[in-house]
């Protein structure tokens, strides 16, 4: 369970977010879904602990993680993953380096193993030594996911990972993380502009604009929802 | 950027060191002129008529070689960056080299020309011939300035413009407009570098403000109003270059990046045959000619005069590239110590002026420069410093620090910050995040700045020649002394063999270079 309750933060003089509070429930896939600058991606870096709330508290698995002001456990110790919108593939390692980076103080033996695992389940075997720029958009993809769950995540934070790729790409990825959900015992908070996309992936919805919350429910609850922000949100 | 990645006390440290090596002097021997020796009004009754005439003058030259350099640079910039001109790569590399030597180096050439040709040197010996020196060897600085600004153009806003009007309204209504920044940031650091050069007025026996800075300090010894002398250069240079701060404190053209520009470029075959054209005469003027004029001077009476310069420069050569290798990692280490702390976010306020302080120092003469260290270090305590070659590398990092710290800052200004957060969420240390995610980035950088650190100490006259302690063996310093009373031909043997020197560094260089940014350059990610 990640819960954010009654969060202020702001970006030097402009407000994101006032007195903005959420839950959101283990092992599913909650999208938060929004026009540019409503606050999402803020949201998202405040339970990875990349920003810190001005006031409010940030909540996961029941213990306080930020709160008015402090960070109180670092990002590396929420055991959560985060898919960048640009990937941030860093583009002097390989594929394998990449994903085994998070790894360092495990033994050689552990790390190969845990890598090749990754690298077996998307399909990415014969790319281990190639360098991010030898890559297609959906392999960077598929390796900056590697490189998030390799580190057995209980929280995995998408950043609109979609945002720049092709309409047949993407249903690939998209694919690629219903599969995951599947397969990982995971809770995915995933961040879009495209109602579509959220549709497709998400078993909870939850829309911003301006820094609140218009409404949250389920797919169907989302597409029945009598707000008027949300009505014509969906409509574009 | 990079933030979290190391703790603030190591920039912290280097920025105390910078304060109190550097600019503690310069503010010490300024401060002096207005209250040691007297009063301050005894002191400024010293600037007489004379002094502010000579002042003027300095300033008119330095002004007529911003002028030609930039109107001339910009002129390469645009053949370079926005035509299809053949053997680009080749000009871009070529016609930088005055600018990586030191400026007497063409003086010597061209006075030798005029002997040879004229049997007379009147003419290159005075303020045309300083005017025209001084703007063969500046106008590759305002080359790279405007060039830079030129490439940085999105193509979009030219076509959208080609679309409805004709190319020349394009250029003059839009892509000048454009690069405005540079062309007045060109035309500042040009002036600043012109009034506060010495060697080539020096060296043609021209009259200007840093040569009766140097009379006054070294033959007369009025150490008085040689300094205040000094603080009225450093008030013109410092007022002109906050004048233009942002750009110039930017520098987006000291920048070392692989990409690819988008950047339009036309190709009409009489704007290719025209910048072709200039570009050639120019790479003639300002490298070809000066070399084969030294090399015919070397050689005229044989290989005596060029063996006897060899043996007079050999026990130098040891010494300055050991002096230039130290200056340059110490540069190197503040360069990136000041590019990190400005890319910190959250940082103290008490280091926000290191940036602007390395500014301020690289804007001042470089002979006041050591002028100020001398003053101060020659006192008991600090003596040990006057004395060794300590001097010479601080003045070195004082020079040089701004240019390293600005390839370091706009690398690392390059880097996505979230392949920092990304280590930061994988609970990456902040040492292996060094190591491993920053430096391997910034290697091409880190290393150009180190090239160019090291050439331009190698070549460094002016504060050198200040500070160099009695005895020690310095290149720029030897040639320049014993060139004042050798017989032509040996002056020019010794002035091709620097020449050459420095091409021989700047090819290594590029030879090493190759292997670092083929390993570590990642511009097609």
């Amino acid at each position: 369970m990640i819960e954010l309750q009654n969060i202020d933060h702001s970006y030097g003089n402009k407000s994101v977010l006032e007195n903005f509070s959420l839950k959101i429930g283990s092992n599913g896939l909650t999208c938060l879904l929004g026009s540019s600058g409503c606050g999402k991606t803020t949201v998202l870096r405040l339970i990875a602990g990349l920003e810190i709330p001005k006031s409010g508290k940030v909540i996961i698995e029941n213990k306080i993680v930020s709160e008015n002001g402090k960070i109180i456990v670092p990002p590396h110790k929420r055991n959560t993953g985060f898919i960048f919108q640009d990937l941030a593939l860093w583009p002097h390692f390989t594929v394998y380096r990449n994903i085994a980076f998070g790894l360092i103080e495990q033994k050689e033996k552990d790390v190969k193993q845990s890598v090749y695992k990754m690298l077996e389940f998307f399909g990415l075997q014969s790319l281990a030594g190639k360098y991010p720029h030898q890559l297609s958009g959906g392999q960077k993809q598929l390796v900056a996911i590697s490189r998030s769950l390799v580190l057995n995540p209980t929280v995995l934070l998408m950043d609109e990972p979609l945002a720049n790729i092709d309409v047949k790409l993407k249903r690939k990825i998209l694919d690629h993380i219903i599969e995951l959900k599947r397969n990982f015992n995971i809770t995915i908070v995933y961040v879009t502009h495209d109602h579509r996309e959220a549709f497709a992936i998400a078993d909870n919805i939850v829309i911003m604009n301006e820094g609140k919350i218009e409404d949250a429910g389920t797919v169907e609850q989302i597409k029945r929802s009598g707000n008027q922000y949300v009505k014509y949100f969906l409509e574009y | 950027m990079g933030r979290k990645l190391i703790k603030h006390p190591v920039s912290t440290g280097i920025y105390l060191l910078f304060i109190l090596l550097i600019v503690v002097p310069v503010v010490y021997t300024v401060g002096s002129a207005f209250i040691s020796d007297g009063s301050l009004g005894k002191n400024i009754r010293l600037l007489d008529k004379e002094t502010f005439l000579l002042l003027g003058k300095s300033i008119l030259i330095a002004l007529i070689i911003a002028l030609l350099s930039t109107l001339s640079g910009t002129v390469l910039g645009f053949s370079l960056y926005k035509t299809r001109v053949k053997f680009q790569g080749f000009f871009k590399v070529a016609l930088l080299i005055p600018l990586f030597v030191s400026p007497y180096i063409p003086a010597v050439a061209w006075k030798d020309l005029f002997f040879t040709v004229f049997h007379t040197t009147n003419f290159i010996s005075s303020n045309t011939g300083v005017i025209f020196v001084l703007t063969t060897v500046f106008t590759p600085l305002s080359m790279l300035i405007t060039g830079s600004a030129f490439a940085a153009i999105d193509t979009r806003l030219e076509e959208s413009g080609l679309m409805i009007t004709k190319f020349g309204n394009v250029i003059v209504k839009i892509v000048l407009p454009l690069i405005k920044p540079a062309v007045l940031s060109s035309f500042i650091l040009v002036f600043i570098f012109s009034i506060s050069e010495f060697s080539v007025p020096a060296f043609f026996g021209v009259r200007v403000f840093t040569t009766e800075i140097f009379t006054q300090f070294s033959a007369f010894y009025n150490h008085s109003l040689a300094i205040l002398q000094s603080a009225l250069l450093i008030l013109v240079c410092v007022i002109l270059l906050l004048s233009e701060k942002k750009y110039i404190a930017d520098a987006p053209f000291l920048s070392v990046s692989s990409k690819g520009t988008s950047s339009k470029r036309y190709g009409k075959p009489v704007i290719n045959k025209l910048s072709f054209l200039f570009l050639s005469v120019w790479l003639f003027i300002s490298v070809i000619l000066p070399l084969i004029v030294l090399l015919m001077q070397s050689f005229k009476d044989g290989t005596a005069s060029i063996v006897k310069a060899f043996e007079l420069l050999l026990p130098t050569f040891g010494s300055s590239a050991g002096l230039a290798f130290a200056g340059a990692v110490l540069i190197v280490i503040v360069g990136f110590a000041a590019a990190y702390n400005s890319t910190i976010k959250n940082k103290k306020e008490t280091i926000k002026s290191f940036d602007p302080l390395l500014l301020i120092v690289f804007a001042i003469p470089s002979t006041i420069l050591g002028i100020s260290l001398i003053k101060f270090y020659n006192h008991p305590g600090v003596d040990f410093i006057y004395s060794s070659f300590a001097i010479i590398l601080i003045g070195y990092v004082g020079k040089f620090s701004f240019i390293s710290a600005k390839l370091v800052e706009n690398a690392i200004k390059q880097i996505p910050f979230s392949l920092f957060e990304a280590a930061q969420i994988e609970g990456i240390s902040s040492s292996v995040g060094l190591r491993k995610i920053l430096f391997p980035l910034i290697a091409p950088a880190l290393f150009a700045a180190f090239i160019i650190a090291f050439i331009f100490s190698m070549s460094e006259l002016g504060t050198t020649i200040m500070v160099y302690p009695p005895g020690s063996d310095i290149l720029p310093i030897k040639v320049y002394t014993i060139m004042a009373n050798a017989p032509q031909s040996l002056t020019s043997s010794m002035t091709l063999i620097v020449f050459l020197l420095t091409l021989l560094f700047i090819s290594g260089f590029y030879f090493i270079a190759k292997p670092v940014v083929k390993n570590y350059g990642y511009a097609n990610d």
